[in-house]
């Protein structure tokens, strides 16, 4: 035969390629019968002129394939037939699937709440649009070669860094002491007689307002803190202050000081929840006197500085330069005050910059007014975030596994009908994601009901971010990722299996998966020991501070804020209240032993020695003569002020940690003392109390000294009856009186106690909740353990019933084996928890101290949990008939 | 009607098919319409109107055995089904009932 000639192959392909495959084999003979046909009758051109138009002429719809190819429909199928598989599954064993994506999910449920957490933390302060190039001044002090930070600077600092240097743009300054009327205060308008008492008031430069830019609502922000006695507010006060009418320009007093009126000349948007500088209220620095010409001094640290670069990058030329400014200015002017060793002084300061991004996490050495966050905490609870999780994985990996002999048979039967290893492992994948999925549905809720316990926890006002674009992708994918990761190991294992052990019964697989079981185990009942051991401590020590003997009395005490409006008439407000039987004594004094009140601390000398030792570092109070009666503080020598002696406002009450630090070993009474560098005010010992707990009591108790001075701010009230509400009644009333129109804030003494621990009190809550997630999920691993155990077992089990065992002694059988690995952890739990709450308790200088108690509370509680876990599952295996565990042979 | 109406070309096929009987595979069926009809048909438009035919329920085909020639490809016969008969003999009965509805006249006067 000759040699054919053939259509062209370039087009042939072409049609091979667009043509539905199901079809193609046909047509393409059609084509090519045709084409030789032509050849004979027509010609070979005419022929191939032909073909080529014939091609043409299929590519038309419904011989074109479908884009998403024809073959996807069969994977489809199986997915649905898997789904449909796993969904059966699911329902089948509901109270061991519901455990699994009880666990599963409580497991992600933390994590994303963790999640939301950090990202809330790493959000801080992003608002500020120039944080690359705004920074706050930095002091650090060298004691010694310990290098302590803080951020108080003098009032000139601000104008001399902003004046030498070319780099700054802006400097300004911040005041937040209370001691110069910064945070909280009553507020009032002119004409109206109410004031609102509020905290969040700060005084500022405006140059704060051109650095931290922030958003003014109303108000022109270029100048509205230049002049003196301006003041800006936030729009959620100024819509308090003044509902109605604009603010602009209006008239306010601070304190009711009508003497020192404050225009309003502008009002900002509120700050964000996460700002780390916050406050409601900014009064101008302008040609604010606090001390007496204070503003020119270096000799007080009282001022926040704050600076704004020409633009980013600049801080490496400027810091290095800094320190200048104390060989120009603060050295002279310590030279000056007279102190000899002023050079050794200002060498052991330095000054540096912090970057404002890097205030809220970054900053945890450095002391100054801000609330702030801390990294290490970030990466420590980023920690747990994982290890929780990974703990749910590999529970889901052990519940799995555990109930394989279920899934056995299954498997088996799959692959003798011709499944292969990849359609089971993908089966068993499907089964893993949709746990996972649903176990995400149910974390996602758990995490709406949780969040506002979690809110209230963390103080934060944290929210689901459903409106973000990344937010349903990444937890859809994250749980697509986790199904498949939980999902892999079971899979792998389960389609392993082979059909003909598996059909003739036998499926023991190796122990040394039992043997991985029981490391898991026991690593999740340390952690769990040593969880509940740590809240246990807590607790103690928390329950031994608020029991312990203080120093002062402070039940039934009654706070009264803000008596400085009363002005001249506290003294009426006294004799009335005084009248009363119900009232036992009255002290004015802000000073009082509650951490966040009034504080003064100064260094003392004694009598004329101040050039000569180092000093001692000391509280300066000023009280009242009621002070010591009122809060029922004892005297132990001397005698307490009298109002009727002048001379007593040169006397002075110490207590003993002041008479010791001061080196009076004998009687310090008549002994005079000094808080004046020039020792040019000299005070005399009148009296020593006994030592009281001022402070939180993480610390020894304080050197302090008390002085006879008017301080009006807050009001002490002892009461004698047990009827609070009427005691309350009466204080209102006499306060009316005296002081109409004026807001009545009043607190107790010992709920503000309590309140300066409420950070252990926060801790003691985070732990719990810690410690019985911890303990849900070791059960959880310990449940998939017994279950795998019994599944081992099964055989031995049945014969034993079958010979007549009580269930108590197939539960011996089982515990004693279970018993060996919480045993185990427990060893491992205690002397970790012992080091890790022994340094807990060492930041307290007063604490309960370590006893064996909470550990073997928590051993047993451990032993006690995990005995009720093993034995639901011990009573259950004896409760089966043993006829179906032996059939199989 | 509705669905079940059969267009013109689908019932020349339809028809090509059954005259071909057994026989029927794609260049055979171009090949008995241009002789029969004296029109012109493309492999692309018939394998169109076969595949829909066939989705229809009123054709069946199966694969032919191999042959040397067009390059070695396996033919698709197609038969038509019982519900296709049926289909073409309420076509035949509509057309011939509008046949007999006709005057005579009237195609008469065509026809001269």
């Amino acid at each position: 035969m000759n040699r054919q000639p053939s259509p062209p192959l370039f087009l042939l392909r072409l049609f091979r390629w667009f043509c539905d495959p199901r079809i193609v084999e046909d047509i393409e003979g059609d084509l090519v019968e045709r084409f030789e046909k032509r050849v004979k009758n027509k010609g070979h051109k005419k022929a191939k002129r032909l073909f080529i138009k014939d091609v043409f002429r299929l590519f038309r719809p419904g011989i074109i394939r479908s884009v998403a190819g024809s073959q996807k429909l069969n994977p489809f199928g199986m997915l649905k037939n898997n789904i449909k598989v796993a969904r059966r599954q699911l329902m089948r064993n509901k109270m061991y699937s519901s455990i699994k994506i009880g666990g599963f999910s409580i497991g992600i449920a933390v994590c994303l709440l963790i999640a939301l957490f950090i990202r809330d933390e790493l959000n801080y302060d992003q608002h500020i649009g120039n944080r690359d190039n705004l920074f706050m001044v930095v002091n650090e002090y060298n004691n010694n070669g310990d290098i302590e930070k803080f951020t108080w600077f003098p009032p000139p600092f601000s104008e001399a860094i902003g004046n030498d240097f070319p780099e700054v743009l802006y400097s300004g300054r911040m005041l937040f002491n209370d001691y110069f009327g910064a945070g909280s205060a009553s507020i009032r308008r002119d004409g109206q007689v109410v004031n609102i008492f509020d905290d969040g008031f700060a005084f500022a430069d405006q140059s704060i307002l051109d650095m931290f830019g922030y958003e003014m609502t109303n108000g022109d922000a270029k100048q509205a803190l230049s002049q003196p006695r301006t003041l800006v507010m936030t729009q959620s006060r100024a819509d308090l202050l003044f509902p109605e009418s604009n603010p602009i320009g209006q008239i306010v007093y601070v304190n009711d000081d009508t003497e020192k009126p404050y225009t309003v000349t502008g009002v900002l948007a509120d700050l964000p929840a996460n700002s780390t500088i916050k406050f409601d209220y900014l009064l101008s620095l302008k040609e604010q006197e606090f001390l007496v010409r204070s503003q020119n001094s270096w000799g007080s640290n009282n001022y926040q500085v704050f600076v704004q670069l020409q633009n980013p990058g600049l801080e490496e030329q400027l810091a290095p330069k800094l320190d200048a400014i104390k060989t120009n200015y603060w050295l002279p002017s310590l030279k000056k005050a007279g102190y000899a060793d002023a050079e050794e002084i200002a060498k052991s300061y330095h000054y540096s910059l912090l970057p404002i991004s890097d205030l809220h996490l970054q900053s945890g050495d450095i002391n100054d007014p801000f609330e702030k966050g801390d990294i290490k905490y970030i990466w420590t609870i980023s920690l747990i975030a994982f290890f929780v999780l990974s703990l749910a994985c590999i529970n889901f990996i052990n519940l799995s596994t555990a109930k394989s002999a279920n899934r056995a048979k299954e498997v088996g039967l799959r692959k003798t009908i011709g499944s292969t290893k990849g359609n089971l492992v993908r089966q068993f994948l499907t089964e893993s994601i949709l746990f996972s999925l649903f176990s995400f549905v149910l974390a996602l809720v758990l995490v709406l009901l949780a969040l506002p316990q979690f809110n209230q926890l963390t103080e934060k006002s944290i929210t689901l971010p459903w409106n973000t674009l990344w937010f349903i992708p990444i937890l859809f994918s994250a749980s697509l990722a986790l199904g498949v990761i939980a999902g892999l190991y079971p899979a792998f294992y389960l389609s392993r299996f082979t059909p003909i052990k598996v059909i003739k019964g036998s499926v023991s697989q190796g122990s040394k998966n039992s043997q991985l079981r029981n490391i898991m185990v026991v690593f999740q009942f340390v952690a769990s020991i040593i969880l509940i051991i740590a809240t246990l401590v807590v607790n103690d020590q928390l329950k031994f501070i608020l029991t312990k003997d203080l120093g002062f009395e402070k039940e039934k005490v009654i706070l009264l804020q803000n008596t400085d409006l009363l002005g001249n008439s506290a003294k009426t407000f006294r004799t009335e209240l005084a009248k009363s039987p119900m009232i036992e004594s009255i002290s004015f004094g802000g000073y009082l032993p509650i951490s966040g009140t009034k504080r003064n601390g100064n260094m003392w000398w004694n009598d004329g020695r101040t050039k000569i030792d180092d000093g001692v570092v000391g509280q300066n109070w000023r009280v009242d003569q009621h002070y010591l009666e009122t809060l029922g503080i004892e005297l132990i020598s001397g005698r307490n002020f009298s109002i009727d002696l002048k001379t007593d406002s040169m006397a002075i009450v110490i207590n003993e940690s002041m008479a010791e630090s001061l080196g009076f070993s004998e009687d310090p009474i008549g002994k005079r003392i000094t808080s004046y560098i020039n020792n040019s005010v000299v005070y005399t010992v009148i009296g020593v109390v006994k030592d009281f707990h001022f402070e939180a009591m993480h610390n020894p108790i304080a050197p302090l000294a008390l002085r006879l001075r008017n301080d009006q701010s807050t009001s002490a009230i002892r009461v004698k009856a047990d009827q609070m509400n009427e005691v309350i009644d009466l204080i209102q009333n006499t306060w009316d009186k005296t002081a109409p129109n004026q807001p009545f804030i009043y607190e107790f003494l010992d709920q503000r106690f309590s309140s300066m621990y409420s950070e252990i009190e926060k801790n003691k809550r985070i732990l719990t909740v810690f410690a019985i997630l911890a303990i849900i999920i070791a059960c959880l691993g310990l449940l998939g353990l017994s279950i795998f155990m019994i599944q081992q077992k099964n055989k031995e089990i049945c014969v034993r019933i079958a010979l007549g065992a009580k269930p108590l002694q197939i539960l011996g059988l089982l515990g004693t084996s279970f018993m060996k690995p919480i045993v185990l952890s427990f060893f491992i739990a205690l002397p970790v928890a012992w080091y890790m709450m022994g340094r807990w308790l060492n930041d307290f200088a007063y604490n309960v101290g370590l006893n064996f108690g909470p550990f073997f509370q928590a051993g047993f509680a451990a032993i006690l949990i995990a005995l009720i876990t093993i034995g639901f599952q011990s009573i259950k295996a004896s409760n089966t008939n043993p006829a179906i565990g032996l059939k199989d042979e | 009607m509705g669905k079940n109406h059969l267009g013109e070309f689908e019932e020349i096929v339809m028809l090509t098919v059954a005259i071909l009987h057994g026989e029927a595979y794609g260049v055979a069926i171009i090949e008995e319409m241009e002789t029969r009809l004296n029109r012109s048909v493309s492999i692309g438009s018939l394998q169109v109107v076969l595949k829909r035919l066939e989705e229809k329920g009123y054709l069946t085909s199966e694969l032919g055995q191999a042959t040397k020639v067009r390059g070695g490809k396996r033919k698709r016969f197609f038969t038509v089904t019982n519900l296709g008969k049926e289909m073409l003999q309420t076509s035949k009965e509509q057309r011939n009932s509008l046949w007999n509805a006709v005057p005579e006249f009237s195609l008469k006067a065509i026809s001269l």
